[in-house]
């Protein structure tokens, strides 16, 4: 990453040096949170090449869910004149001085993943269909269940609306099985050493719990960990996101299921957009946008490779 | 005695007793909103109970299409069918909703249930091929999605979005008079909506209305 980044930073250099070559196009900012989430990564890979395809310079921060960081990498991308801004927030209401400023300052802002709490600031916010994903998720962990027995909930990150979303997705359906009974509903703020800790403790004070549900990928990965340590390898284990990781641990028989967001295509498309208003003054599409998620299990996992399904 | 049914009886007393007279119904019922603020949930029942009194009835009978002409558009493929009568979000990836009516003989049913539902032939083959969810658990976003007035950006977050959707389920449950009796071997014609993900994808109908033929 950071030897990446010194490279990008070095061939801006050389622009500027040999305007002959320079991308016509202008500078795209990539500001996500941190890329230790593989998701992340996979969001800053498919827009940084989308980006370069189409023409344009890119440069690739990172936020560490810090809002006065991200604050600051707007900052930076306003002075480096920036043409457009695609980003992963880092919170809901705090993000939205910071799209503000840019949008005074010219600069357009596509937000994938996460929205904000306000419409009309920025020109796209695409995120994935979290309600139905979530839904689907909780359908496969109810059959996987049996509709019935104690299980854990692990939550995201509170500031996150999608910590939200998932939950409700997720108890809408199971709450309708009056055998499935919450036993202990955390959070682990989407990290996996934090939900390591937190199964730990669940698996003390509730040795019986059959199953965990995750807010996302990371978490699941800590929950199956602190499980493995504990020799509890039944405990049925349900993810959201679709990583490599919890694709590798499904086709080894450990965690049992996650849903995938198209993290890849999103981070694509909202390039597409950002090229399609740089060129048109407008996407010509509603601002904010919702992408169906899919449900990955045995039956699929070998089609999942780094937040994208193969035909 | 649901709510619903309570109110219906209710209604139906009141224009017995009052011929002649037009019952106003009453924005607010428990008398004392307005000192609280409403909260998501009651936000979105609200918005919900007010797109069923007044735009649901004019843009069913505007969106509705008939079982067999949709069927022979969907063995042309779902775009064809989509592009003809089918409703989506313009976001990529989106699956195609349907405002469906369709007449038929109620060949299964599960009233028990939470999710009670009636499976209902259509196209005379006494094969059931189209499922209507009763409720009082309806799954999936359908009804929201088929209605062309609603667009997430006018929304707060997907929280408040959902929230919608889960009401206008609600709705559609509270609203519809159940068959007392078995209804298998009765015909009954159906309205609502369906989201459609492929065009071989079985048809799993909210129902917005549920009559005798």
């Amino acid at each position: 990453m950071s030897l990446k980044r010194r490279l990008m930073i070095s061939a801006l250099g050389l622009a500027v040096a040999m305007p002959g070559i320079a991308a016509a196009e202008g500078l795209i900012a990539i500001i996500t949170p941190s890329h230790d989430n593989p998701f992340f990564k996979a969001e800053a890979v498919g827009a940084e090449a989308r980006a370069q395809e189409l023409g344009y310079e890119t440069v690739v921060m990172v936020h560490d869910d810090d809002p006065n960081k991200q604050s600051e990498l707007y900052n930076t991308a306003i002075a480096r004149g920036a043409v457009a801004i695609i980003l992963d927030n880092a919170g809901a209401d705090a993000t939205v001085a910071a799209v503000q400023r840019a949008k005074d300052a010219g600069i357009p802002s596509f937000l994938i993943d996460r929205e904000i709490k306000e419409s009309g600031i920025a020109v796209s916010q695409i995120v994935s269909n979290n309600y139905q994903g979530a839904q689907l998720g909780a359908e496969e962990f109810v059959r996987l269940m049996g509709e019935t027995g104690q299980y854990a909930e692990l939550l995201g990150r509170e500031a996150d609306t999608n910590a939200g979303i998932r939950s409700s997705g997720y108890h809408d359906i199971i709450d309708q099985y009056p055998d499935m009974e919450m036993a202990a509903q955390q959070t682990a703020n989407w990290s996996q050493t934090e939900a390591y800790t937190v199964m730990e403790t669940i698996l003390q004070a509730q040795p019986d719990i059959k199953g965990v549900i995750s807010g996302n990928d990371t978490m699941a990965m800590g929950a199956w960990a602190a499980l493995e340590a504990a020799g509890r390898t039944d405990v049925i284990v349900v993810g959201f996101d679709g990583s490599n990781d919890v694709r590798d641990s499904i086709k080894a028989g450990g965690i049992k299921a996650t849903v995938l967001q198209p993290a890849f295509r999103q981070a694509q498309l909202a390039v597409e957009q950002a090229d399609a208003y740089l060129r048109n003054g407008t996407t010509g599409l509603e601002e904010k946008q919702l992408m169906d998620c899919v449900l990955i299990n045995g039956d699929n996992a070998d089609k999942l490779e780094t937040f994208a399904l193969a035909e | 005695m649901t709510p619903a049914l309570t109110a219906l009886l209710a209604g139906t007393l009141a224009l017995a007793l009052l011929p002649g007279c037009k019952i106003v119904p009453d924005a607010d019922p428990s008398g004392d909103a307005g000192a609280v603020p409403l909260d998501d949930d009651q936000r979105m029942a609200a918005l919900a109970a007010e797109i069923f009194d007044d735009r649901l009835p004019g843009y069913v009978a505007e969106h509705a299409v008939e079982a067999a002409p949709l069927r022979a558009l969907l063995a042309q493929g779902l775009d064809a069918a989509g592009t003809a009568h089918g409703i989506r979000p313009g976001s990529e990836g989106s699956p195609w909703n349907f405002v469906l009516r369709a007449e038929g003989e109620v060949v299964g049913a599960d009233l028990a249930s939470r999710a009670a539902h009636l499976d209902l032939d259509t196209d005379g083959d006494g094969q059931g091929d189209l499922t209507l969810q009763l409720g009082p658990v309806i799954r999936g976003t359908a009804l929201r999605d088929a209605l062309d007035f609603l667009t997430f950006t006018d929304f707060r977050d997907q929280i408040e979005y959902a929230k919608l959707a889960r009401a206008l389920n609600d709705q559609a449950h509270q609203r519809l008079s159940l068959p007392a009796d078995d209804p298998v071997g009765q015909r009954l014609i159906v309205e609502g909506a369906m989201t459609l993900p492929a065009a071989d994808a079985p048809w799993v109908l909210v129902p917005t209305s549920l009559a005798a033929p």
